[in-house]
């Protein structure tokens, strides 16, 4: 199975697809719903040290330790701390769950395939390879995002970073 | 939990498990096989264990594996008849086999295409032909099944059990056409092969007895003889059974174990396929000659289940044409001395392409465990832990309050009675974890033959306290480390033989390898009595490879001088070896011991052998370790890698070449900053109020640190992928209060 086969968005009879919307920034953003396990409130994150810098820290869900990542950090926004609105939404990746900070979850909702364009008209930049596609609803684009993607990538460049890390340590 | 997944992946599963556990006595029992090549039980065992990989894999149609077990089958039946010695020649073919089922196992574990055995399956059977070119065949001629074969019919004639998978041509017509129209019908049929004793009496009222039995809960097709020719009284020792049963025979096979003068049943799913084996009617012979074999010792539960269901069905069939109630006693007598049911069962699996799996019939007691699950568990367990802290604190404050106060104790004693409860739920979790040392031991004895060889050694090679338990998960961490630790013992330690000899030392080296409970930890040892380590070899090696300087040599003493092998980059052999030069050093085994939290200790005297000693965890699962304050943060410090704690005010902290360091009982040690260290800046930072000495093997660093919160015992997580490579981070952990914490590994902080 392909990286992009795994984040391909899970289509509902009829051409539709469910997302689940978030908000950062000034962008909507949406991410398929099959890949997104629980959505949580913000709680205590404890920084780990040596963690690569999007990396916001650990949680404790139900007992277990999730790393948390902040989505603001990755795409180069500015941070923002203690807004009651922000969630963590729970991804899958691999055998790990990894949670992502996002400002706000507004909805869950349907998009009919129609509306989704490939993102190479609209986006440039590095951020491309984690956009499946904008959808139009309405007024309002939605920026559907690859956030196992974003999430495996991530963990690629933590080990590389370690191995580095360790290579010079060894000399 | 519950994935549906492929059922022949599931079933492929549990043969491979088996098939490893089942390899690895092999192994062991080659190794011993060839030191006592008289030992019939060793090639008993290990033939059994060909024997129940080839059902297996019959089952699934793994045919390559089936053609491999055959032939060390084979091969291992000559051996017991006496038709060919031990050799060295001999044993190499075995050794090859079990190497190629091992590499079998472990590319259907990935999922790789299984290894080619012509080669190996052409040279078994070279080998074989030779033997049997040597020896007597008499007892090999396949015996043609005749129905009518009568008299008393003898243990002797057991001819019956290898036609289990039988040519339908060779059938009597009749018999023949039930049962081709009986499979047509998509029966699921098992051919019942029942023995009944020498000295049976009635055996034509015996084998009417059993299809009437049968009759009861199964659908009999056939049998042979026939039901006609049991009433003309055309009977032998043997009657074979087709009946048509999902389960496999297993429920019938049990009814007819508990009959009255039966001496073996064996079930065997029934298909037309013309394969004769006459080795399998050998071994069975044997089995029901009723010799000794290990399953005599097996099965004694069974055996006396065995009596009490033959107990059950003598009240239950009162109405049958026999004595079966009154023979009850002699019956159970009977099935325990002799558990026919288990034993055939274990010998059940024969060439026919669809034998069931052998399974121990004790399965009752015990149950594979998926060691997610037990992690799971103990996540569980350890919010347990967590809740009844939060609830002794709300006890607690309910107390202070005059009002409350009543609340507060009965919710204290609650809280008391939960802290019991779940520390016993994580004994249990903790103990469910453990396995012996065994299932990493038992490849051992193979490998220190193959490098004693390939080295011109010679070695007894022992192991003592294979039973001992440790935690799987340090059982794995510790598996690399020894087979270097072994090595190094065979090519650097063991003298060669003449070279023993001329120092007046026995000829042969003795490798021990032990296991051992000691206080809260398991201890592995590897004591050799070689050569022992040289410091001054040690010195210089380290000196030439610019670890350190001539003049530090000078001053080392040789305790520290032995440290010196545990640097990375070093290896005393002047030339890597092909036996434990691998870029592989004591550093790497060190380090994944420190991974975890063991430590190694080398203990060597020249010219009389060297002990290399893992001190381990019994679990990783939980630890002690101390909460340390560190700026705002709080982290976990695994007890066992902090030799002591130091106040600041107690010492006086100086400086070497402008770096903090302070004097303890007059050994300078560098003083760091725990806050700067993970900043990778290990010297910004003051005002620690205390210091955590390291117990480290090299050098003991000082680790300053903001305050001290306690000691806790911790239950140990994972963080996942993304951040498990993180220098000097260990894990995290949740602390009583819910949350999270970083474990720091110390020794590798700085």
């Amino acid at each position: 199975m392909s990286i992009h086969d795994s984040g391909t968005l899970s289509s509902s009879s009829g051409g539709e697809r469910q997302i689940v919307a978030f908000s950062l920034g000034q962008e909507t953003y949406g991410v398929d719903i099959a890949s997104v396990r629980e959505i949580i409130p913000i709680q205590k994150i404890v920084p780990v040290p040596r963690a690569p810098d999007f990396v916001e820290g650990i949680i404790n869900l139900r007992g277990r330790v999730i790393p948390v990542l902040d989505l603001r950090k990755q795409f180069g926004f500015e941070e923002k701390k203690g807004d009651p609105n922000q969630r963590i939404v729970l991804v899958e990746s691999g055998e790990d769950s990894i949670g992502v900070i996002v400002d706000s979850v507004s909805s869950v909702m349907r998009i009919s395939e129609d509306s989704v364009e490939p993102p190479a008209s609209v986006v440039v930049g590095n951020e491309i390879e984690y956009i499946q596609g904008i959808a139009k609803v309405g007024e309002d684009l939605i920026v559907l995002l690859d956030l196992t993607k974003i999430i495996s990538d991530a963990e690629k460049r933590t080990l590389r970073e370690a191995d580095l890390r360790a290579a010079v340590v060894h000399e | 939990m519950a994935d549906v997944r492929d059922e022949f992946q599931q079933d492929l599963e549990i043969l491979l498990a088996e098939v490893g556990e089942l390899l690895a006595v092999t192994e062991e029992s080659l190794v011993e096989l060839e030191k006592a090549p008289d030992n019939a039980d060793i090639i008993q065992e290990v033939f059994r264990v060909m024997h129940t990989i080839k059902g297996g894999a019959a089952t699934l149609g793994l045919q390559e594996a089936v053609d491999v077990s055959h032939g060390m089958e084979s091969l291992l039946d000559q051996i017991r008849s006496g038709k060919r010695r031990v050799t060295t020649e001999f044993m190499n073919v075995l050794f090859q086999a079990v190497d190629w089922l091992k590499e079998w196992k472990a590319a259907l574990e990935e999922r790789r295409e299984v290894p080619p055995n012509a080669e190996l399956v052409e040279m078994i059977g070279c080998v074989a032909e030779e033997a049997d070119a040597a020896g007597p065949q008499a007892s090999e001629d396949p015996v043609a099944w005749d129905a009518a074969q009568g008299g008393s019919g003898s243990g002797a004639a057991y001819d019956g059990a290898s036609h289990a998978t039988v040519d339908l041509d060779a059938l009597p017509e009749a018999t023949a056409k039930k049962l081709e129209s009986a499979i047509a019908d998509g029966k699921s049929l098992v051919a019942l092969t029942v023995k009944f004793r020498a000295d049976a009496a009635l055996l034509s009222v015996r084998c009417f007895q059993i299809l009437t039995l049968l009759d009861e809960i199964v659908e009999v097709v056939a049998s042979i003889p026939s039901q006609e020719e049991i009433e003309e009284d055309k009977v032998s020792s043997t009657l074979v059974v087709f009946v048509a049963a999902d389960d496999g025979g297993r429920g019938a096979m049990e009814l007819v174990a508990t009959s009255p003068d039966v001496a073996e049943v064996l079930a065997e799913r029934f298909q037309p396929v013309v394969m004769f084996d006459p080795l399998e009617a050998e071994m069975l012979e044997k089995e029901t000659a009723g010799s000794k074999g290990r399953h005599g010792e097996e099965p004694a539960s069974s055996g006396d289940r065995l009596a009490t269901a033959a107990g059950e069905i003598g009240e239950g069939k009162a109405s049958l044409p026999s004595d079966t109630g009154a023979e009850g006693t002699r019956e159970a007598t009977k099935a325990s001395s002799k558990p026919a049911g288990d034993a055939s069962r274990a010998a059940a699996s024969k060439p026919s392409q669809d034998a069931p799996i052998p399974r121990r019939s004790d399965l009752g007691r015990t149950v594979r465990v998926d060691v997610a699950l037990l992690d799971f568990l103990m996540n569980m367990v350890g919010e347990l832990v967590i809740d009844r802290t939060r609830l002794s604190q709300i006890a607690a404050q309910l107390m202070r309050n005059p009002e409350t106060a009543s609340v507060g104790s009965e919710i204290s004693s609650l809280a008391a009675h939960l802290q019991r409860t779940s520390s016993e739920l994580q004994e249990g979790i903790m103990q469910a974890r453990l396995l012996p040392v065994k299932s990493i031991f038992s490849k051992f004895p193979r490998m220190m033959r193959d490098l004693s060889r390939r080295c011109g050694k010679e070695i007894d090679f022992e192991i003592q306290g294979e039973n001992t338990e440790l935690d799987r998960t340090v059982l794995e961490a510790i598996d690399d480390p020894l087979i270097h630790i072994l090595r190094n013992a065979v090519d650097h330690g063991i003298e060669l033989p003449e070279k023993r000899v001329a120092m007046g030392k026995p000829r042969k080296g003795r490798v021990v390898l032990s296991a051992v409970h000691e206080e809260n930890q398991v201890v592995v040892r590897v004591e050799d009595d070689g050569a022992g380590i040289d410091a001054e070899k040690v010195k210089r090696s380290a000196i030439k490879k610019g670890l350190i300087t001539e003049e530090a040599a000078q001053k080392m003493s040789e305790k520290d001088a032995l440290e010196l092998i545990f640097m990375p980059g070093f290896s005393t052999a002047e030339v890597a070896t092909e036996v434990s030069g691998r870029g592989v050093g004591m550093d790497v085994v060190r380090s994944n011991l420190e991974k975890v939290n063991g430590q190694i200790e080398v203990r060597t005297k020249m010219g009389e052998g060297t002990t290399v000693t893992l001190r381990l965890p019994l679990t990783l699962a939980i630890m002690r370790a101390l909460l340390v304050q560190c700026g705002d943060q709080v982290y976990a410090i695994p007890t066992s890698s902090v030799e002591e704690v130091l106040a600041m005010e107690d010492v006086t902290v100086g400086s070497i070449q402008g770096k903090p360091a302070m004097n303890v009982r007059g050994k300078v040690v560098p003083l760091v900053s725990l806050e700067g260290a993970l900043r990778d800046d290990p010297w910004a930072g003051n005002g620690h109020k205390y210091a955590l000495l390291t117990r480290s093997t090299d050098q003991p660093l000082a680790i300053g640190v903001g305050g001290l919160i306690g000691e806790e015992e911790v239950v140990v997580k994972e963080m996942g992928r993304m951040l498990s490579r993180l220098k000097g981070i260990a894990g995290a952990t949740i602390l009583a209060q819910g949350d999270p914490a970083v474990i720091l590994d110390v020794n590798r902080v700085v």
